[in-house]
């Protein structure tokens, strides 16, 4: 795995956190986290094409209450990672959609296994509470690494498995993956019509 | 309140989802963001603090910019809390911290969620798109061979960022201290706005701003293939006009657009081989 790569993993585990565990400055959005993904491989059209593709794709699933959208993030690291590994944007794409939602399966596991934690956690609190801050950072720091390995294992399988397999891909094929890839601002705009219009009072 | 009590808040408050778990969500971050206030609150009378915290670690989850309105709320009542003259007023007032914790979670979370997910973000992402457009960067079919100069690419995304950051850290701050402030039959300040009015009016925006997108890019694509008009002109505008359709339909059926362009891929594979 290339300094680049590896850069753009480290960023995207880093971006994740904003998604939930600290900020929600909308940093880990897809208009966002694509450009500053392409600023480190130097392909800004690639990072612009995912970030806004992965915003509209998404743009239909909201993070209200427990809800777990798919990760931007993950899916605009893992476009612009591929496509720097020399992947067609349209097969880089599909492969990051599977990527970000495999990301929620983790992700929801996590949580999970946070509750196990809660308890313990819950008990060293009610006897000394100032352990509040070394909890929170480590919780952060965990995360951050949980994401960090996520990411790294699967860009770099992927990147792997694509580079083997685009060779042997046939032409047909190919136009198909294009032709899809081609309607995703044409979906994400269209759903855009209702999100504003069946919300109004 | 002071301005670094204040601050405290506003700056906690942006870890108050970490350690975020199904049991009692926003649970940890909600004491995170509360223990310095506490632990000043509480400095006299130390045996205090371990009912004061499990009150805290009960179940806790709002939205996140919203939350700020949680913030001020409690304060003010913990206040009340420790300044009740007996433990039958002392126990009154937890009760009512416990039902303002309860009531304004939900209120807030209901609001914050229309607001800043339901609405503005969207919105956000089509100023972004507008202003990529306007620079003559086309969103709707990007070649990554052409060069585009980093500032026309940083524009969208920062057009984005600020707008969305500027009304949320806003409501942010100014929630800590018109919660704070506000009297308990004021809603804790959140009377002060008018919500409905601003995310009925955002989403008017919105929906302009969508068809007009949508119009903009039929524009592009028209005048891209001005010259010729072949087979691949006729099947990319088939696809398109396709895809409007079915998603508005999908989108009724509540089935999410990623599931909508998988099956595309995976059907224009499969007429591909036929």
């Amino acid at each position: 795995m290339s300094v680049t790569i590896l850069a753009v993993c480290l960023l995207a585990a880093l971006l994740e956190l904003d998604t939930t565990y600290a900020f929600q400055l909308t940093l880990s959005r897809g208009i966002i986290a694509g450009p500053l993904f392409a600023l480190i491989t130097g392909n800004y059209e690639a990072g612009i094409q995912a970030g806004i593709f992965t915003e509209l794709l998404f743009a239909d699933v909201s993070p209200l209450g427990a809800i777990l959208p798919p990760s931007a993030t993950i899916c605009c690291a893992i476009t612009v990672a591929l496509s720097s590994m020399g992947i067609e944007m349209c097969y880089a794409f599909l492969v990051a959609v599977f990527g970000s939602l495999l990301f929620i399966r983790t992700e929801r596991h996590v949580r999970k296994q946070r509750v196990q934690l809660l308890p313990g956690w819950e008990e060293r609190l009610l006897q000394q509470p100032g352990k509040i801050n070394r909890i929170i950072f480590f919780e952060l720091g965990a995360c951050f690494l949980i994401n960090f390995v996520l990411i790294s294992l699967f860009i770099g399988a992927s990147g792997a498995f694509m580079r083997w397999l685009q060779p042997h891909i046939p032409l047909r094929a190919f136009f198909a993956c294009q032709f899809a890839f081609m309607a995703v601002p044409w979906i994400g705009l269209a759903s855009l019509v209702p999100e504003f219009r069946l919300k109004m009072r | 309140m002071k301005f670094t009590q204040q601050f405290s808040f506003f700056w906690r408050s942006f870890f108050l989802q970490t350690g975020w778990n199904y049991l009692r969500y926003q649970s940890l971050g909600l004491l995170f963001v509360m223990w310095p206030f506490l632990k000043k609150l509480y400095s006299q009378d130390k045996d205090a603090i371990p009912s004061v915290v499990s009150r805290y670690l009960a179940v806790f989850n709002t939205q996140p910019v919203m939350a700020s309105f949680c913030f001020g709320a409690l304060a003010k009542q913990e206040e009340y809390i420790v300044n009740a003259p007996n433990l039958n007023e002392t126990n009154e007032e937890i009760l009512e911290w416990n039902a303002i914790k309860r009531g304004l979670s939900i209120t807030t979370a209901s609001i914050g969620d229309r607001l800043f997910w339901g609405t503005l973000k969207p919105l956000t992402l089509l100023l972004a798109l507008f202003v990529w457009l306007v620079l003559g960067v086309h969103v709707f079919e990007l070649q990554p061979e052409n060069s585009l100069p980093l500032l026309y690419i940083a524009a969208g995304s920062i057009a984005a960022f600020l707008s969305f950051n500027t009304i949320a850290l806003f409501v942010k701050w100014e929630g800590i201290k018109i919660s704070y402030t506000a009297p308990v039959n004021g809603c804790f300040g959140l009377t002060s706005f008018d919500w409905n009015r601003t995310i009925y009016n955002a989403k008017k925006i919105g929906l302009v701003l969508t068809v007009g997108l949508i119009l903009m890019g039929i524009y592009y694509y028209l005048r891209d293939f001005q010259r010729s008009i072949d087979v691949q002109f006729v099947t990319r505008a088939v696809i398109i006009v396709f895809f409007v359709c079915i998603s508005f339909i999908t989108r009724r059926l509540r089935i999410p657009n990623m599931y909508l362009y998988l099956s595309a891929a995976a059907v224009f594979n499969l007429v591909c081989y036929l």
